[in-house]
C-alpha cells in the first residue's frame, strides 16, 4: 500500500475542475508543453495521470516507456472539444500487441 | 532448421534426449499460460470498452456545464474560482497478481471539498460541475486501473507468444533435428565397425586356411 497522487493534464478549459477537487492540475497552453513536465508527471509521485486526448497525441512516444511499468497508469480522457477515440485507439494498440491483429476481438464483439 | 554443433556421440545424444523432454514440457506449460492470459485479456476488453464509453459521455457533461458556469459569470471569474485547492494524495496503491502479471490496484482517497470561492457572485451551475467532476472520479481511477491492467496483459502476453514460437518453432525442430543426425552417424559407425570386424574376421580365417595348408 502506498499513497499517490492523481495528475490531470490538458488545456485549462478541460481539465482546470478538477483543482477544486484535490488533483494536481498541470494546463499547458499548446500540447508540446506537456513533453517538459513529463519527467515530474513519470517519477512516480503520481498513480495515475489522466490526459487529454491532444496532450496524449503530443507525447505518445514518451507514454510509450511507462507501457510496462504499473505506475503511473497514463489514461486518456477527452478534452472540451476533442474528437474523441483516441482512448480507444490506445487499449487497440494493446491489443495489437498482445494479438498480432485486432480483428479477432472486433469481430467477438459483433 | 539449423542442426546443433554437437559431437555426434552417445553422451550427447542422451543429453539432447533430455533438453528435448525438458523443452516439450515447457512448450506445454508455457502455451497453457498463453492461452489464460488470452481468456483473461479478451474477457477484460470487452468490460473495459463498456466503463470507457460511459466516463467519456460522463466527464463530456461535466465539461458542458463547465462552459455553462463560464457562459454564466464570465471566463476570468471561474478560472479565479478554480484556482483554489492544492494537490492532495486521493490515491492508495497497491499490487495483484494476475497471471503472475503485477497489475496495480487504485483506491481512491476522500476528495478534496471544493470552495473557497465566492457563493453569491458566482453560478449555481458551478457546484454542479463540481460535483459532477467529483461523482465521474471514482469510475475514471477504475478506469485508469482497468486499461492498466490491460496493456500489462498485452505486453505478457507478447513475450509469453514469442516464447512459446520459439521453443515451437526454433528450439524443439532443432533438437529433433540434431538427435535424429546423432542417431545416424552412429548407426553408421554401427555399420562401419560390423563390415571391419566381418572383413577380419575373414582375413584370419584365410590366413589360418594358408598356415594349415
Amino acid at each position: 500500500m502506498r499513497v499517490a497522487k492523481i495528475a490531470v493534464v490538458g488545456d485549462s478549459t478541460s481539465v482546470a475542475g478538477f483543482r477544486p477537487l484535490g488533483f494536481a492540475v498541470f494546463t499547458v497552453e499548446h500540447a508540446e508543453e506537456a513533453r517538459e513536465m513529463w519527467g515530474r508527471l513519470s517519477a512516480g509521485e503520481y498513480g495515475v495521470v489522466f490526459v487529454t486526448e491532444p496532450v496524449y497525441e503530443a507525447m505518445e512516444d514518451l507514454i510509450a516507456e511507462v507501457l510496462d511499468r504499473p505506475v503511473p497508469a497514463v489514461t486518456v480522457i477527452p478534452g472540451a472539444g476533442s474528437a474523441g477515440g483516441m482512448g480507444e485507439a490506445k487499449i487497440r494498440r494493446a491489443i495489437e500487441r498482445a494479438l498480432g491483429t485486432s480483428m479477432l476481438i472486433r469481430e467477438e464483439e459483433e | 532448421m539449423a542442426k546443433m554443433c554437437v559431437n555426434p556421440n552417445r553422451m550427447e545424444l542422451l543429453k539432447l534426449k533430455r533438453r528435448g523432454d525438458v523443452a516439450k514440457r515447457g512448450h506445454k506449460l508455457l502455451k497453457d499460460k498463453f492461452d489464460e492470459l488470452l481468456k483473461e485479456f479478451i474477457a477484460r476488453i470487452s468490460a473495459n470498452r463498456k466503463l470507457r464509453a460511459e466516463v467519456e459521455a460522463e466527464l463530456k457533461a461535466a465539461y458542458g456545464l463547465f462552459a455553462v458556469a463560464r457562459a454564466e459569470a464570465g471566463r476570468a471569474a471561474i478560472t479565479q474560482a478554480l484556482l483554489a485547492g492544492a494537490p492532495i494524495e486521493l490515491l492508495d496503491t497497491s499490487e495483484k497478481s494476475v497471471m503472475s502479471v503485477h497489475v496495480p490496484i487504485f483506491e481512491q482517497l476522500e476528495l478534496a471539498e471544493p470552495g473557497g470561492y465566492s457563493f453569491s457572485t458566482l453560478p449555481v451551475v458551478l457546484d454542479e460541475a463540481l460535483a459532477r467532476l467529483a461523482a465521474v472520479a471514482p469510475r475514471m481511477l477504475e478506469l485508469a486501473e482497468r486499461e492498466k491492467a490491460i496493456e500489462l496483459l498485452a505486453a505478457e502476453i507478447e513475450r509469453t507468444r514469442r516464447r512459446v514460437n520459439a521453443l515451437e518453432y526454433v528450439l524443439i525442430p532443432s533438437i529433433h533435428e540434431t538427435v535424429k543426425d546423432i542417431q545416424m552417424k552412429l548407426d553408421e559407425a554401427e555399420r562401419g565397425n560390423l563390415t571391419r570386424l566381418m572383413k577380419v574376421k575373414d582375413i584370419i580365417a584365410a590366413q589360418e586356411a594358408a598356415g594349415e595348408r
